[in-house]
């Protein structure tokens, strides 16, 4: 869906007011910039070590601590700050994957055409077949449901989408003058691939590797959420778990345990999406209308 | 158009076959026994000529190639087997399960599609505005939200803090309720859970309608700007928008089958007793017939939503008939 | 004067069924909320130790009951006798008990249930059986068991834990496949099945030629709330009028201010603890398993995960509110002693990177696995991590599904296959702890003795002691066994026993307030709507 997002947000020059293209790119590289800093800043920010019982379960926000405490006395302020790490982390790993695999996919797929075309992109309809929640659950029994298990699954089955997109760049780039000069002159395939294609879907690649990760943000959030994330690495979307079955709306404490981290990921998937956005338009001036 | 047709119609079985091996392997290979939950937590003190017994009347003992062909049969003949944890056919837990999740998702997906596409065309029709702006704003929030906290958030605020709402089930337990009280109290439960997967679906259709017709527009515009009278513009309103439902209706149908999966989360946040939630509980139980079975039936959907796209597409889009 | 007599008559007809009829049930129906689906409920169907076992002998009743001290009672037994080399027992049935068909209830039944447990096994009831040799029955009331060598737990893990089935419905029942999907509920208790909603609730009216005497509940809804915080929500907002599942420790205080809520609480036997596996080089030896337990400050691990309404646990196992405790048993973490421990066992942290080394250079580091579905346990491992690191022990918790886990410590549930594992953690349910031969169970080393022993452990002295402990009839002496084998496992630690949760139950008092606290259990017994028949 924020794929969807990204080719559709606007463009606002209209004929009675004019915001200057940059202003959405700008708000999402700000929203950015302030949780990465965070996350970068955690340890010179934080209050407490959030794996430290820090005061007693359950303590309403106070001077002491600014969001309360967990059901184990933990700050929960830290632990937002230091989960900023974890979520962005495995956002950016997980879309990187996807990526990677995408863009090799699209190139390959795009470019050779043919059998190897028709194969890839069975495949592609194929992993979009596949229920991610059962992969999810046998790769986590196998590999522990540790960061790199969400990475891997994640990755595994967002690059799906952006190999169509980025295959569609590479069939149009494919017609090129100067690509069919070059091969003409009887350049090698991979020396084609190399200096010519590849450097026209990279920047196509980067606004795709941002959608993906706005994605993956929120994947990882539900999934750590299900339960099926490890609890024990502090990720927003396992903060939320906690809160969920440690029964925090019941107690009211749900507006210092629940609101926050949601409003987190959410801040987190709109900075990626705003931001990819973005270089979306301002690489292909027919969205900029 | 038959060669294209026969084209997909193989390569969707091909999709078809690879899909449902993927299947039947997936459940396999994961760690861990189901004889717990065939008979019961107490196995722990069954002796191990028991246990054998158990495991025997339920066919787990057989090699893996023999497991497999069986399955493959048993799919043909329509046959979707027996759960080992529910001890009922599987067909019928899906026959109840089923409806409630397409009732529950299919309307989310109806009003989400109605209101996106209605705001979507306003937003467009007033580009640049305050209200598009703001439009624009709430819904990329919406679609950045997680829908399972936002189901906390309502559950919190308006069934355990005003309790205008249940906060789970899609019925009351146990009463006896028949005609339209039952009705009223089925929707009284679905509300929540509605709402709350509605605001994640609206987003995309009023995005992706907002962009098509702003597409439209944007080519009709210059030419109208020319013309006068209303009555003109009307027209072209009418006819701009009937172009800007095509990419909506494909999105629409693509959607389609992501319905049995993609609700688990809000289903396991209001209880709600759904397909989703049904599979999730199947994996976590290693109840290998319900989750071959579930799989069967969520990648049916998408194969035929699939088709079903690839077969009316041409049919709305003159363009695209003549083949690409 | 013809006005009085009226009154009088009216007066005589309106009290008459009060004082001469039965007396009407204290309740009209009251909704429950259980956790799970317990399928058609009956004795092959039934899914869970609690409630499942609870809710399924409210239709099938066994011969004893438990009464709210796990004392078994006689139930539908109105005489018991015992020959003197404890291999006969006599029953003499009540007369005039009938199955919900109509049909009586005889000693051809009881017979015939406990030989069709020989023919198609069940996970609970057909080991207990092992020891009977034959089931006599002479007469319609009478049963006679001759057992094979006297059974001291006879009493508790068969007679008062086996339902009677009904012979003229489950003779044509011949395989487990058939068992497992035969959904007749035709039982002879208090209640009836009345409706069953797949995987949303399950209806049960009192039965009214009960012959035990009046049941106080008419009718009894019992929604399937998978969900914990729902539950609790559910009952807070008047939805349901009680839960089966424990109140969660932090809600205690907030449900206690409620009006007409009532929060009861009592000692729990089930268990949580850090298993050791002691098959694993390091951890077989002894000292350092008590350094490690050593680091674990329980005290604040049992407040911070039961918010006080627990108790710490005992290193014998045993619960200090259960008779077989052995008195003064306890163990307290103590940081500066387990680092003073580690030093001794020569593990330094010679690189400076925060983690000892033994004298190979070996980091000391450990994998701990966690249940996922249980925050309790996750959090309780994320704790013994911390405290562990702050002791230059490194543990990575691997947090995976129950039966993921199970496959490594417990690969399907034989002790015999062994493990995989090094520290896990692990607990046991409350009928583990309230058997006499609980500790026998989980410490003999000989795999089919000691059938929950899945960290391997092996004590020649615990085996002996525990053999003994099988022999023993009298209560008196089992307590004295089992007190010296609580002795030696509290010195050799082979599981490091964290706290035992309170049993802690809410319910409303309206609609109804009789229920019975069962210890170590809650109030989904039978002795909550109906009194033992006499």
């Amino acid at each position: 869906m924020a794929g969807v997002a990204a080719a559709t947000l606007p463009y606002v020059r209209g004929p009675r007011r004019r915001f200057p293209l940059g202003s959405v790119g700008a708000i999402g590289l700000m929203l950015l910039a302030v949780l990465v800093g965070a996350a970068v800043l955690a340890p010179w920010i934080t209050p407490y070590d959030p794996e430290q019982t820090s005061g007693a379960p359950f303590e309403r926000p106070s001077p002491r601590h600014l969001l309360g405490t967990n059901d184990i006395g933990q700050d929960i302020f830290s632990e937002l700050i230091y989960g900023a790490r974890i979520s962005l982390m495995i956002g950016s790993l997980a879309a990187l994957v996807a990526i990677s695999i995408g863009t090799a996919v699209g190139i390959v797929a795009g470019y050779f055409g043919g059998w190897a075309d028709v194969v890839l992109m069975r495949l592609v309809d194929i992993v979009l077949v596949v229920p991610f929640l059962p992969l999810m659950i046998l790769l986590a029994a196998y590999l522990g449901p540790s960061f790199w298990t969400i990475i891997t699954v994640i990755g595994v089955l967002v690059w799906a989408r952006p190999a169509r997109i980025l295959r569609a760049q590479v069939l149009s780039l494919r017609s090129v003058e100067y690509i069919e000069a070059a091969r003409a002159v009887g350049a090698s395939a991979a020396r084609v691939l190399l200096r010519h294609v590849l450097p026209g879907v990279l920047s196509l690649s980067l606004a795709q590797f941002i959608q993906a990760a706005s994605n993956a943000i929120l994947i990882e959030a539900s999934l750590s959420f299900l339960g099926l994330g490890d609890p024990t690495a502090k990720s927003w979307g396992s903060i939320l778990y906690y809160a969920q079955v440690r029964s925090a709306f019941l107690t009211g404490a749900w507006l210092w345990w629940v609101l926050p981290p949601g409003i987190l990921i959410t801040l987190a998937t709109l900075g990626f999406a705003f931001t990819g956005f973005a270089l979306e338009v301002s690489l292909n001036p027919r969205l900029r209308r | 158009m038959a060669r294209f047709l026969a084209g997909k119609g193989v390569q969707y079985a091909l999709v078809l076959l690879f899909a449902v091996t993927l299947n039947f392997m997936l459940p396999r290979l994961m760690p861990g026994s189901p004889l717990v939950f065939l008979a019961g937590e107490d196995t722990a003190f069954m002796p191990q000529a028991q246990r054998q017994q158990l495991l025997q009347a339920f066919g787990l003992d057989r090699p893996v190639w023999a497991q497999y062909l069986i399955y493959l049969g048993n799919l043909a003949r329509g046959e979707l087997g027996f759960s080992f944890q529910q001890g009922r056919p599987i067909a019928e837990i899906i026959a109840a399960r089923l409806p409630w999740t397409l009732l529950l998702v299919g309307l989310s997906l109806l009003l989400g599609t109605l209101v996106g596409v209605a705001w979507g065309t306003l937003s467009a029709w007033r580009r640049g505005s305050v209200f598009d702006l703001s439009s624009l704003g709430l819904f990329m929030f919406f679609e950045s939200t997680p829908s399972f906290w936002l189901g906390m958030i309502f559950i919190a605020l308006f069934a355990a803090g005003l309790r205008w709402f249940p906060i789970f089930g899609a019925q009351t337990a146990g009463a006896a309720l028949a005609g339209w009280a039952l009705v009223t109290n089925r929707a009284w439960h679905l509300v929540l859970p509605l709402a709350t997967l509605t605001l994640i679906t609206i987003p995309g259709f009023f995005l992706i309608m907002r962009y098509s017709m702003l597409t439209v527009l944007g080519e009709q515009y210059i030419a109208t700007a020319k013309a006068k009278g209303v009555g003109e513009t009307a027209v072209m309103y009418r006819h701009a928008m009937r172009n800007a439902l095509l990419p909506v209706a494909t999105v629409f149908m693509l959607n389609l089958g992501v319905i049995v999966s993609g609700a688990t989360v809000v289903e396991t946040v209001f209880s709600y007793p759904g397909l989703g939630r049904l599979l999730f509980e199947a994996v976590l139980a290693r109840d290998y017939p319900v989750i071959q079975a579930g799989f069967f039936v969520i990648t049916v959907t998408v194969i035929a939503a699939n088709m079903l796209a690839d077969l009316l597409y041409p049919l709305i889009d003159p363009r695209v008939r003549r083949g690409a | 004067m013809r006005g009085i007599a009226i009154l009088a008559i009216i007066a005589v007809v309106v009290t008459t069924p009060a004082t001469f009829g039965a007396p009407a049930p204290q309740a009209g129906t009251v909704r429950i909320a259980i956790t799970r689906d317990e399928e058609t409920l009956n004795p092959y169907t039934y899914q869970s130790g609690y409630p499942g076992w609870n809710l399924m002998t409210l239709i099938y009743e066994p011969l004893f009951y438990p009464d709210a001290n796990n004392e078994p009672i006689p139930w539908l037994v109105k005489e018991t006798t015992v020959s003197r080399d404890g291999k006969t027992w006599t029953l003499t049935l009540f007369p005039n008990m009938k199955w919900h068909d109509g049909r009586a209830l005889t000693s051809e039944d009881v017979k015939f249930t406990y030989e069709y447990l020989q023919k198609v096994p069940h996970g609970r009831f057909t080991p207990p059986t092992g020891s009977i040799e034959r089931v006599e029955a002479p007469n319609p009331t009478t049963v006679v068991f001759r057992l094979k060598n006297p059974d001291a737990g006879f009493r508790g893990r068969a007679l008062a834990d086996i339902p009677i089935l009904p012979r003229h419905i489950w003779e044509s029942v011949t395989t487990i496949a058939a068992a497992r999907a035969f959904t007749n509920t035709v039982g002879s208790g208090p209640y009836r099945v009345a409706e069953i909603q797949k995987g949303q609730f399950y209806r049960l009216t009192a039965n009214p030629e009960w012959f035990g005497g009046p049941v106080k509940v008419r009718e009894l809804v019992l929604p399937i709330i998978r969900d914990a915080t729902v539950s609790h929500t559910a009952l807070q907002a008047g939805q349901i009028d009680a839960n089966a599942r424990s109140l969660e420790p932090q809600l205690v205080e907030q449900f206690q201010r409620l009006q007409g809520i009532k929060v009861v609480r009592g000692p729990g036997f089930a268990s949580t603890l850090l298993q050791f596996n002691f098959e694993d080089p390091q951890l077989r030896d002894v000292k350092l398993r008590r350094a490690i337990a050593l680091a674990i400050n329980t005290r604040l691990l049992t407040n911070l995960l039961t918010l006080g309404l627990g108790v710490v646990g005992s290193p014998g196992y045993i619960h200090p509110s259960s008779p077989f405790y052995a008195q003064g048993l306890s163990f307290a973490g103590d940081k500066s002693k387990a680092v003073a421990a580690l030093n001794e066992l020569g593990f330094v942290d010679r690189n400076g990177d925060g983690v000892r080394e033994g004298a190979d250079g070996r980091p000391l580091r450990f994998t701990l696995q966690a249940q996922s579905g249980n925050p309790i346990r996750t959090r309780g491992a994320e704790l013994i991590r911390t405290w562990l690191k702050d002791v230059g022990i490194a543990v990575d918790v691997r947090v995976a599904e129950d039966a993921a886990i199970i496959d490594l410590v417990w690969p399907d549930f034989d002790v015999c296959k062994g493990r995989r594992f090094q520290l896990s953690m692990f607990g046991w349910s409350a009928p583990v702890m309230s058997r006499p031969t609980a500790l026998v169970d989980l410490f003999h080393s000989n795999c089919t003795i000691g059938t929950i022993n899945i960290g391997g452990y092996k004590n020649p002295q615990v085996d002996r002691l525990g053999e003994q402990l099988l022999a023993t009839v009298d209560p008196a002496r089992q307590k004295q066994i089992s007190a010296q084998m609580q002795k030696i496992i509290a010195q050799d630690l082979p599981v490091h026993v964290l706290f035992y949760l309170d049993v802690i139950q809410a319910y409303r008092e309206q609609p109804y307030n009789g229920y019975v606290f069962q210890k170590g259990q809650g109030i989904l017994t039978k002795q909550s709507f109906v009194d033992q028949p006499k």
